[in-house]
């Protein structure tokens, strides 16, 4: 293990492609790689980029990879793309709009598929970060799966959070449904070449005055911090950069030709120089490692439910229900106590749900 | 989880025609076979198809080739792949390859050769053998 660290950190590119595999992968020696690299990084900012499906996301990055490069970083770069839910194969595509950095030593692009993971990102997201930084790529560029709706775990694990929307993409109603506005640091509205764009860029202004006004994301990650049963809410994901009840700020590009991406790019960097602080560090990590220990401990408790479900002391149970002699409630219960507390507790109880508990 | 993912591909055009409609239909036949597969696009030097594909860490990668340079493209890919030690990358040919080069391209490495009309299932049962069995194995030409 140590040797493929080494050779990782020395920069040999066949060595971090296979370690990225093997992030990707179950078992102990990938275990022992995550876990590893865990201790070994968490100093880089990762910057997410997420958004509607073809709305720029690509486009955006290859762009800003140009001009990080003339900058002289080392650029690395996530993207991840779904997985297909009939065949489990998937059509990884980002990749086509960077293909002129494919040979430049200094930025490593890596392709993921999502493996039905919800929230747009996939499981080896981090651990491929993770990598990547290892190996002096400084920042680490993460692009989610656009699928619009669910699109939030993307702030949990990202430094910086770019959220970008599009002419074309629907109205304000769409973006409040998303919830993509609640989970940005910054806005960017892409494609103003095209002729909506002034409308949405005012309806994006607008609506983030509204929910910057209904909450305040800072104050409710703190709670989490502190104490584990803060309420659940979006921006609690969040690490965020964006300081308290203040909304992000909304920037409007044109990915494709490049223009006002050097003025996202100087917010980008504010913002970045922002999260190396080290109190902010220390934030993120935490973050980060909350948002892997909850999915893991998901992933476990939806197994364990799973399995319970077809047991077959589990048929009374289910009889019990149809025939009314048992209410959903002592059904759930039932099957809580064998399985786990945290699969069930996820959705029914809204009083005091809490999300993530220490007693159970 | 999963211990066993699926196959990684890379699928990509070289060379200087730009028509794509073959590549992408055999994209999508790889994804809805179960495949990742990673699309480079078209006009793509050996250079930098070899890049993505160590990269990416694919297990093939399959050019598609119209442009009637596909011996010195492929050739180059397959230096390029030896020269990286990656070898063991599966790789394989799509497009108008007359007969006479078949001998040529298995001289490289490459025993499997798609021409447009190439019945999907054979290619994909073709693929399925080469990534379980390795380059070297078996296979020819596919019509
Ligand atoms: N008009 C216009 N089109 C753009 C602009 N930026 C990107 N596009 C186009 O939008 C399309 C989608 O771009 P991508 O970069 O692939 O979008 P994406 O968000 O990465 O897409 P997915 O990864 O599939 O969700 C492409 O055809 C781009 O050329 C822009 O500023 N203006
Ligand atoms: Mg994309």
């Amino acid at each position: 293990m140590d040797a493929l660290i080494d050779k990782i950190r020395r920069g040999d590119r066949r060595s971090l492609a296979r370690a990225m595999s093997l992030a990707d992968k179950a078992g102990q020696e990938a275990q022992a790689l995550k876990d590893r690299l865990r201790r070994s990084t968490g100093n880089v900012p990762w910057w997410g980029f997420t958004g509607p499906p073809g709305v720029g996301k690509s486009t955006l990055i290859d762009t800003l990879l140009g001009m990080l490069r003339q900058r002289g970083c080392r650029v690395g770069v996530v993207a991840v793309d779904p997985t297909s839910p009939v065949s489990d194969g998937a059509l990884l595509g980002d990749r086509v709009r960077m293909m002129r950095h494919a040979v430049d030593e200094e930025v490593f692009i890596r392709s993921l598929a999502t493996h039905r993971r919800e929230g747009g990102l996939s499981d080896a997201t981090l651990h491929c970060a993770r990598l990547l930084e290892l190996a002096g790529y400084d920042p680490v560029l993460i692009e989610t799966v656009g699928v619009g709706q669910n699109e939030v775990d993307v702030a949990g694990v990202t430094d910086i959070c770019v959220v970008i929307v599009g002419a074309g993409y629907g109205d304000d109603i769409q973006l409040t449904k998303a919830g993509l506005l609640e989970i940005a640091d910054i806005l960017v509205v892409n494609k103003c070449d095209l002729p909506d764009a002034n409308r949405l860029l005012n309806e994006v202004r607008e609506q983030l005055v509204l929910s910057s006004s209904a909450t305040s994301g800072q104050a409710v990650y703190s709670d989490l911090t502190k104490s584990p049963g803060g309420t659940p809410d979006r921006k609690q994901a969040s690490p965020g950069c964006t300081p308290k009840g203040m909304a992000p700020e909304v920037v409007g590009i044109e990915a494709k030709s490049g223009k006002d991406v050097d003025h996202l790019l100087e917010k980008l960097l504010e913002l970045d120089r922002a999260a190396r602080q080290p109190q902010q560090r220390q934030r993120h990590k935490q973050t980060r490692v909350l948002s892997e220990i909850r999915h893991s401990a998901m992933l476990v408790c939806e197994q364990a439910l799973e399995d319970r479900l077809v047991a077959p002391a589990t048929k009374e149970l289910i009889a019990g229900l149809e025939r009314g002699e048992l209410s959903l409630d002592q059904v759930v219960r039932e099957l809580s106590v064998i399985s786990c507390q945290l699969s069930v507790e996820r959705e029914p109880p809204r009083s005091g749900g809490r999300r993530l508990r220490t007693d159970g | 989880m999963n211990a066993s993912r699926p196959k990684r591909i890379l699928i990509g055009k070289v060379g200087l025609d730009g028509h794509d409609r073959g590549a992408k239909f055999i994209v999508r036949a790889l994804r809805n076979a179960g495949y990742e597969v990673i699309y480079t696009g078209i006009r793509r030097t050996p250079e930098q198809i070899v890049r993505a594909a160590i990269d990416e860490d694919v297990d093939a990668i399959g050019l598609s080739l119209l442009s009637g340079a596909h011996k010195e493209l492929l050739s180059r890919v397959a230096e390029l792949l030896k020269g990286e030690g990656a070898e063991n990358i599966v790789l394989f040919a799509g497009g108008t390859i007359p007969d006479q080069d078949l001998a040529y391209l298995r001289s490289l490495g490459i025993n499997r050769v798609f021409r447009p009309g190439a019945a999907l299932s054979g290619i994909l049962s073709a693929l399925e053998e080469a990534l379980t069995g390795g380059r070297s194995t078996g296979g020819g030409a596919t019509t």
